[in-house]
């Protein structure tokens, strides 16, 4: 059967999900819709190629024959409403593309928090394209930036501001950096690397409003009184999901589209993927929106491979969380932060600036944290199936590192036994 | 396809093959730069050399974030093009094995290449513990076995 196959958005899962359709199949006609550039991009280089790590080419993920190689048409437009009666959407300029299945790629933005006067020149998201050009002028020695917020992506522009010369403020509203990727005592390590790398860093702190200065320098004000001058303002302070053009319709949203194991939303046809969607987690429960790269690539080729017409199902979404920045590698994996009826494996052998912590729940791994070098994220990368597979590990604090390699070696040999009845 | 496999009963931790590896890649003999790692456990008396396996469903492949990882259609090997590589560090904490390190000096992370098809690791090592084969040669130890290693302790422990 060749279908119309509608896919909006050409990020992470746009492009995961078009290239595992084509894999299933090649003749239905596929159109892809972007808002912003056709050639594909990486939304997570951006702050790199902001502290010259990347030159502003290899932010482009794809090449240009791409879309040729996919046989796929993609399109600019600016998807303004779903219309599942009629089984189309409809683009700003008038265009009614019609669809037999569609996927919400959409994505997500970046949320402005209600402070008066946050917006105008000099005050970005580190968003896309568009953003990291209108700061570039801003990233040189003696200009001033404060960053709002604390997450992977502000404190990713804090460090390439930082390496550029730039006197970085980071003002967090909480009562420490990135809340919600690290536990306590990998943040105070992160804060720590911070500060010797000349951050100047506030928690607790709520700004008030913002004010420009005759010769267009901004000025924070904060609750207490106390202010801060800016050339520029990176405002990272969290994302939502791009739902607005599904509005009047059936479809069910919660903190995203909702979906199944398979990507599909409650509407017929109609599957989405990536940031936008709320997908089933590895633990089961409630579904989440994750909002990350792995997920968005893993949602992607669910939905792809289930818009062929092939019956997958998702495994469900695992957190993980990487980046060095400030001289330390931090990383995150699952559930990390305790709970009731959860036990921690802090790794005790290591030296004082160095953390790796595996979080237990009935003598199965749940997630991890780590700080320091990066030979500590490998643990956390031979946890993810252990994780995801909910295998039970045993040993202790100490010996992480020979008790998965024991687990590995025992197991390996048995399934060699097992398979080679060759093996001595 | 060829590749590299690595059986646990023979390796007698002489580490030739990390200084191997590392003279490859820097001309120089730091263990800290080889992509091949032993790791001898003196509790549980296992010698453990792991470099890349060169997985057909690549996750460090698919989930780069820059597009840096793809596979040498010659060779088979999963490469990093160093030049595109942004050293965020996903591929490392993508991979199950722990077979990815990062490049300190230049920040990227880099791996087992297969040295361009004649690994520089499996001539040095001394007692037949590494092999390069062809998947339909490998009886024991191939990365099939490796593979299912998680799915077998999955059964096992449930």
């Amino acid at each position: 059967m060749t279908m119309q196959i509608v896919i909006i958005g050409n990020s992470a899962a746009g492009l995961s999900a078009l290239e595992a359709f084509r894999e299933k199949d090649q003749s239905s006609r596929v159109t892809i819709v972007t808002k912003e550039e056709k050639r594909p991009y990486s939304r997570v280089l951006l702050p790199y190629y902001l502290r010259g790590k990347i030159p502003y080419e290899n932010l482009f993920i794809r090449d240009k024959d791409y879309y040729t190689r996919m046989n796929a048409k993609c399109i600019i437009g600016n998807v303004v409403k779903l219309l599942p009666e009629q089984q189309s959407i409809l683009l700003e300029n008038k265009t009614l593309l019609p669809y037999d299945r569609l996927l919400i790629a959409t994505g997500s933005s970046p949320v402005k928090p209600p402070i008066p006067g946050l917006s105008g020149k000099g005050v970005y998201h580190l968003w896309n394209l568009a953003d990291v050009q209108n700061m570039a002028p801003y990233f040189k020695k003696n200009k001033r930036l404060v960053v709002l917020g604390s997450g992977f992506v502000s404190l990713q522009g804090a460090w390439a501001a930082r390496s550029k010369g730039l006197t970085v403020s980071v003002v967090e509203l909480m009562d420490r950096i990135m809340p919600r990727v690290l536990d306590d005592h990998a943040a105070g390590l992160l804060a720590a690397g911070m500060k010797k790398s000349g951050v100047d860093l506030h928690v607790n702190t709520l700004t008030r409003k913002i004010e420009r200065t005759e010769d267009g320098k901004l000025v924070l004000h904060f609750k207490g009184g106390n202010t801060l001058a800016a050339d520029v303002i990176i405002v990272g302070t969290g994302v939502q999901p791009n739902v607005d053009f599904t509005a009047g319709t059936k479809i069910s949203i919660d903190e995203g589209i909702v979906v199944d194991k398979q990507m599909k939303t409650t509407l017929p046809g109609v599957y989405a993927a990536g940031d936008v969607a709320q997908v089933p987690s590895t633990f089961g429960g409630e579904p989440v929106v994750h909002a990350l790269w792995p997920t968005a690539i893993e949602t992607g080729r669910i939905a792809g491979t289930c818009m062929a017409g092939e019956n997958v199902v998702y495994q469900g979404s695992l957190n993980m969380n990487v980046t060095q920045m400030f001289n330390i590698t931090v990383a995150s994996m699952g559930d990390f932060i305790d709970f009731e009826g959860t036990e921690s494996w802090a790794d005790k052998s290591l030296p004082k600036d160095q953390y790796l912590k595996i979080l237990m729940k009935k003598g199965i791994p749940v997630g991890a944290v780590c700080a320091g070098s990066s030979e500590l994220i490998s643990t956390l990368g031979c946890l993810r199936p252990l994780i995801r597979g909910k295998v039970r590990i045993q040993g202790g604090p100490g010996v992480l590192k020979a008790m998965l390699a024991k687990e590995i070696v025992q197991h390996h040999q048995a399934f060699a036994k097992r398979n080679n009845p060759c093996v001595s | 396809m060829r590749f590299i496999t690595m059986d646990v009963t023979k390796c007698v931790v002489c580490r030739n093959c990390e200084y191997a590896c590392s003279f490859q890649q820097t001309g120089d003999f730091k263990r800290e730069d080889s992509n091949i790692r032993v790791e001898y456990y003196d509790d549980i008396k296992i010698c453990l050399p792991q470099t890349c396996l060169q997985c057909d469903d690549s996750f460090c492949m698919e989930i780069c974030p820059a597009a840096a990882i793809t596979r040498n259609k010659i060779t088979g090997a999963i490469e990093i093009d160093s030049d595109r590589c942004a050293g965020c560090k996903m591929c490392i904490l993508s991979c199950p094995f722990g077979n990815i390190h990062f490049d300190e000096t230049n920040l990227v992370s880099r791996k087992c290449n297969l040295c361009k098809g004649e690994p520089n690791c499996v001539s040095a090592c001394i007692s037949g513990a590494l092999q390069y084969v062809t998947a339909k040669d490998s009886c024991r130890n191939n990365r099939e076995t490796f593979q299912g290693f998680i799915e077998a302790m999955a059964k096992d422990t449930k």
